[in-house]
């Protein structure tokens, strides 16, 4: 074995978790987003906040750590009308690159999900299974980029380790 | 010259400058790089390799691939692994094996014995004579005397990796067919994947002196082989082997010893579009008299000896067949130097186009072989009384197109009287057979089908082929007339030369009454070993058949199951084992509760806690004992984070809850809590938690550890299924919020003194109620509960600030004698307190009633779930278990949880069990909690704990040892 | 390992999803106004042919939509997947 790919911990980063119809999210948040993603599965950008189209009416809003507490401000998730939810979730998942010229390798032992360019392209990021876990996988420059549930990411980075060593 | 005896000057695909030495059975032997053992042993004419399964027979090399019924060996070293067919080990320097049924070696066994015993160890032998008292008894002895190889005790090499792969079509097999498909789908661009069990690829080619087009077989291999190289869509794998076809077009491939890799195997999880086995056809023994004597090799196996191999089987050989295809390896055996005695064909008449093949060899057509000579190797046969000298006797009971892989996608596969043999038949997945393995059992056949079946699966993929030009390939035509058993076949005529199953076996299985060919197989073990039958099974079912009257067809086929080969357990699990074989979670606290000496534990939903905290010189129960004094005494603290927590929000939220849990939550306000219990529609408990209200349209559930996954579940289903018109969405933020739990009668001083704005005075901030505010300067929710029975603070923090939070309550708490506090001394007190445990008192079976929480069933709400049931299985009126608690009589004396509870402590049938037992710091004794038939109107009375090692006499109590009125935990 | 074709995510494998047992008859209304036979009947009679069958599954590791999807027992086919029940 002994694969050329860097398994990287990510510091943690502002997350909000967004369900509702799409018109009612964009009343209450206005600007804070993004565009809405055209495809589901899929991600729009814009001044460094990510929206991810994860599921039916629901979204996955990312930004670096420090925008959070203005994030914050500007979607007053306790204030949120009953018809959609919006919930911190920074400290929910924890972020791995998986990068070097082996990383779809990595991945394939990782996932079983598709990410040939065809099914998988640039753009897309997905919710999907990896070592039996739930994990969110997301292309990034030089590889890919694997989230899990932080408390499964001791057990989690020591699994991937395993797979590169 | 060649160093081995058996071994021709020149040829075969051998590397002849590359000389290897190995061991097999404890003595050294050479070889070369490309042998497999198998041949090496050939080439150095060791005849006897193995002994049989149950008779320990003396066993030779009988084929040349996975087929082989005979020879299996327990590899040694680095190379660990069991069970492997010699013919399949990749000849490597410094080889150790041994055959696995032999003791001490194959040559000279000692429990060959067992051939003297042989006609009492008939068909179901075992089961008929090891039935009484009990087959445990006897089980251990005859695995070992019945033997196969043990798992090996070291992990070998860097272990295994499991990965997945998607692609368009999947061919299994690379030979003619397979290749020619290859070419065919990766010229039109599809993503290809084709995979071969061989050391390289070239299927029967390599085994064959064939040509295609203008030069010879193997060289058209390598062109093809260049090409696929060349294509990015196309991945080739050799030393592969398609192993299962599961449902949706998912295959298992086992890669033995993968390039450029040091891994001993990998396993490819292959999601296919569609697939194409080309995996060729297999030769079927011949059932004889004594046809498992060393000597006694399929005839497609000599022939790729010498073709392949360069090796001779034998040196003087007659031929045993009742097909055409025999004859061409007749002539490559003559042509190596094989003396070929005569050529025995069942058949009385001889097609010319097979006996052109042999100009000048004798063929004793319409005979059949009718004794073997030679114990311990073949010296002669018997023909119509005619003895021919021999040490070599090649058969062919025919072809068998190899459909395991078809079958098992559930396809259908069919008898064709023609070739006499099972073919696939129609589809149940997207998926074709091709070549030999289809039926095509000419090589310009197996090309023509190859290109055809690929263009097939290239346009279901949408994709355009074009038809490639055929080359010319010249080769025999195949005609068979079956001879399933040969006259006078009986007790030493192996159907299943693996599992020794004789034809007298299937005839005393039939005699038996068992004539369900799914029976005969079981009864007998026929097509049972490892090898899956691969060269008896048809023969089985043909001999049925014969003897029936029936057709192979009528009488049917068992069936096929994964695995095609022998798997390496480790190449299943992959990368998944040893430290990281099942996850584990942890809190941002783990690494503190490590390096404060914490034993832990895994609890519940894979999370790993700290079970207690033992310091210098105590034992288990002293530590356990002072963390539980701790709470009741002064402050303890512990880590909550696993505690499952939901968000619950939209208009009808109110609404859901009082649906989900047996009491009014609807009617909670803002800022308060309320414990619940959840039932399933069974009337049974499912869960216990406390909801929050945090606004008029949001609350926040919260949930046992364990159960916290099947809680969402059941929540979520309800809403998506049941309530789809209901406005209620719910978000998991279980690890959004982590919690240090400050409990005993000293917490709100503790809790004080890290500073907060929080007014904490008992009427300001009442039991069952929660505050956001700072504590220690950080954001916090905090909430009062209590699992203890003390008043108790969870002060719920984002998991970034836990530590912090937790090293000033340390601090803060360091005057009052603040000690962690780990699952062991919080599962004391609870018990004391008698609050509920699910997997203990609770356990799928009991409602509320039966633990004295029928206060807990709203009677305002029309309907709840688990409602209807609890009302239904009370009205029946019979007694109930119910919650009670125990004192033993004797206070030292501890009782196993879990330990039975019977009248009187006779043997009779139970009366309930004990759900925990734990050494009360309040009552300085042994105290416990059961569940028991009518235990409520008992209280007072006694019961008995019935244990293998004697009766313990306990006195029954309500179920609640420590502040009964909660006084405390209000305070 | 069955593959499903999620109307939101496309086709998945099945170890994003989690089975949540066949599809059952919707709750009564009022289970009050049953009998206790056909209550039991509801409770405890899940379909369970040998063919197609109707049932429910979680996507908890992709969308998190649930699923009612109609699937051959015999030869895990699936002919049809939607949306909530």
């Amino acid at each position: 074995m002994g694969y050329d790919a860097t398994i990287t911990q990510l510091p943690l980063r502002a997350l909000f978790d967004l369900q509702g119809e799409p018109s009612a999210i964009g009343d209450w948040c206005g600007d804070a987003l993004p565009a809405f993603p055209e495809r589901p599965n899929s991600v729009s950008e814009r001044d460094g906040r990510t929206l991810i189209w994860t599921g039916p009416d629901h979204w996955l809003l990312s930004a670096p750590l420090g925008a959070e507490a203005g994030l914050s401000e500007e979607l007053r998730p306790d204030d949120a009308p009953a018809d959609i939810g919006v919930t911190a979730l920074s400290d929910t998942v924890t972020f791995f690159a998986v990068t070097g010229p082996d990383a779809g390798a990595v991945m394939a032992v990782a996932t079983p999900l598709d990410l040939h360019p065809d099914t998988f392209p640039a753009d897309a990021a997905s919710w999907t299974e990896s070592f039996g876990t739930k994990a969110l996988i997301r292309r990034i420059g030089e590889g890919y980029e694997i989230a899990v549930d932080r408390s499964y990411s001791d057990w989690f980075g020591a699994m991937l380790d395993r797979v590169v060593a | 010259m060649a160093a081995e005896p058996g071994r021709l000057p020149e040829g075969g695909r051998i590397d002849r400058s590359r000389p290897l030495q190995f061991r097999f059975d404890g003595r050294a032997y050479t070889g070369f790089e490309g042998d497999t053992l198998a041949s090496a042993l050939l080439a150095n004419r060791v005849r006897i390799t193995a002994r049989s399964f149950k008779y320990h027979r003396p066993r030779g090399v009988m084929g040349a691939g996975p087929e082989e019924p005979a020879t299996l060996v327990e590899l040694e070293g680095d190379l660990a692994s069991g069970n492997r067919p010699a013919t399949t080990v990749r000849l490597t320097d410094g080889l150790v094996a041994r055959s696995v049924n032999a003791w001490p070696s194959a040559s000279f066994d000692l429990g060959a014995v067992n051939q003297a015993l042989a006609r009492f160890i008939p068909a179901g032998f075992y089961y008929k004579t090891f039935k009484w008292p009990d087959w445990h008894l006897y089980e251990p002895s005859i695995r070992k005397a019945a033997g196969l190889a043990g798992a090996p005790r070291e992990s070998s090499n860097d272990g295994y990796e499991a990965r997945h792969a998607h692609t368009d079509l999947l061919i299994a097999g690379a030979g003619p067919a397979g290749l020619m498909a290859a070419l065919v789908a990766g010229r039109a661009g599809a993503r290809v994947m084709i995979v071969d069990e061989g050391a390289e690829a070239g299927g029967s080619l390599l085994n064959r002196r064939l040509s295609i087009g203008d030069q010879p077989a193997m060289g058209w291999v390598a062109a093809a082989v260049a090409e696929l190289s060349a294509m990015d869509n196309v991945i080739h794998l050799q030393n592969a082997t398609v192993w299962a076809y599961r449902e949706h077009n998912l295959l298992m491939v086992h890669e033995r010893s993968p390039e450029n890799s040091s891994l001993s195997g990998r396993s490819w999880r292959v999601r296919a579009g569609q697939v194409i086995t080309a995996t060729g056809a297999i030769e079927r023994m011949m059932v004889f008299e004594g046809n498992d004597r060393p000597g006694v090799m399929l005839a497609s196996a000599v022939q790729a000896y010498v073709n392949r191999w360069a090796v001779r089987s034998g040196q003087r050989a007659a031929v045993f067949t009742n097909n055409d295809s025999v004859y061409a390896a007749a002539a490559d055996m003559a042509r190596a130097g094989i003396d070929v005695a005569a050529i025995i064909d069942s058949r009385d008449s001889v097609p010319d186009h097979a006996r052109a093949l042999v100009p000048g060899m004798e063929i004793l057509a319409g005979h059949t072989v009718g004794k073997v000579h030679g114990r311990r190797g073949l010296r002669a046969v018997t023909v119509a009384g005619r003895r021919i000298d021999c040490d070599l006797l090649a058969v062919s009971g025919g072809w068998n197109p190899a459909v395991h892989l078809y079958s098992q996608s559930r396809s259908r596969i069919v008898w064709d009287e023609r070739l006499a043999s099972f073919v696939p038949g129609d589809a149940a997945q997207a998926v074709l057979a091709a070549g030999a393995a289809n039926g095509a059992m000419t090589l310009g056949a197996a090309l023509a089908e190859g290109a055809a079946r690929a263009l097939a699966a290239v346009a279901a993929l949408g994709r355009a082929a074009a038809m490639p030009a055929l080359p010319e390939a010249v080769d025999t035509p195949y005609t068979v007339a079956p001879l399933w058993t040969a006259p006078g076949a009986a007790a030493k005529s192996f159907l299943d030369v693996q599992n020794d199953v004789t034809v007298a076996d299937i005839e005393l299985a039939l005699r038996e009454g068992y004539s369900n060919i799914e029976h005969v197989k079981r009864y007998t073990t026929g097509g049972m070993g490892i090898d899956q039958g691969k060269t008896g099974n048809v023969n089985i079912i043909g001999a049925v058949a014969e003897r029936q009257g029936k057709t192979p067809g009528e009488v049917g086929v068992t069936t096929f199951r994964p695995p095609y080969t022998p798997v390496d357990f480790g190449a299943i699990a992959g990368r998944r084992a040893g430290p990281v074989v099942l996850p584990y979670r942890h809190t941002p606290l783990t690494g503190w509760h490590k390096d404060h000496g914490a034993v832990m534990y895994e609890a519940g939903a894979r999370w790993r806690r700290p079970g207690y905290y033992p310091r210098p010189g105590e034992s288990f129960q002293d530590s356990v004992n002072r963390e539980a004094r701790t709470v009741r005494e002064g402050v303890g603290i512990y880590d909550g984070s696993p505690l499952g927590k939901y968000e619950v929000k939209g208009r009808d939220a109110g609404r859901f809850l009082d649906w989900i849990y047996t009491n009014v939550m609807s009617s909670l306000t803002a800022g308060n809590g309320r414990y619940g219990l959840m039932l399933t529609d069974d009337g049974m408990i499912l869960d216990d938690g406390v909801s929050f209200r945090l606004a008029e349209d949001r609350f926040l559930v919260s949930t046992s550890t364990g159960n916290a996954d099947a809680v969402w579940q059941h929540m979520e289903k309800l809403l998506r299924i049941e309530r789809p018109d209901w406005q209620v969405r719910i978000t998991n933020v279980t690890s959004q919020w982590a919690n240090a739990t400050i409990c005993g009668p000293k917490a709100r001083e503790v809790l004080a003194a890290m500073g907060t704005d929080i007014d904490l005075a008992q009427g300001a901030f009442p039991f069952m109620a929660f505050r956001d505010g700072t504590v220690a300067d950080l954001p916090t929710r905090v909430v009062r509960v209590s699992f203890t029975g003390e008043l108790s603070f969870e002060v719920n923090v984002r998991p970034r600030d836990l530590p912090t939070l937790w090293e000033a309550a340390m601090e803060a708490g360091r005057s009052h004698g603040i000690a962690p506090i780990g699952s062991e001394a919080n599962h004391v007190l609870r018990v004391e307190k008698g609050f509920l445990s699910l997997g203990h008192e609770v356990d799928g079976t009991v409602d509320p009633h039966d633990l004295g929480m029928g206060w807990v069933m709203s009677k305002k709400k029309p309907d709840f779930l688990g409602k209807r049931s609890v009302a239904l299985r009370r009205s029946a009126g019979r007694p109930r278990r119910e919650l009670v608690g125990i004192r033993p009589l004797d206070p030292d004396r501890q009782i196993p949880e879990g330990a039975p509870l019977t009248p009187g402590g006779r043997k009779e049938a139970t009366e309930g069990f004990v759900t925990a037992c734990v050494w009360s710091v309040v009552e300085s004794r042994w105290v416990g909690l059961a569940l028991l038939t009518d235990g409520r109107a008992r209280i007072g009375g006694r019961a008995y704990v019935r244990l293998p090692d004697g009766i313990i006499e306990v006195a029954l109590c309500p179920p609640v040892f420590h502040d009964p009125e909660g006084e405390r935990l209000r305070s | 390992m069955l593959l499903i074709d999620c109307p939101f995510c496309g086709k998945r494998n099945e170890s994003e999803f989690v089975y949540g047992g066949p599809a059952m008859p919707a709750r009564p209304a009022d289970p009050s106004a049953l009998d206790d036979a056909h209550w039991v009947d509801h409770l405890t009679v899940p379909p369970n042919p040998m063919g197609p069958v109707e049932e429910r599954w979680w996507h908890l590791r992709g969308c998190g939509s649930w699923l009612t999807i109609r699937r051959d027992t015999v030869t895990h086919a699936i002919a049809e997947v939607r949306h909530g029940g």
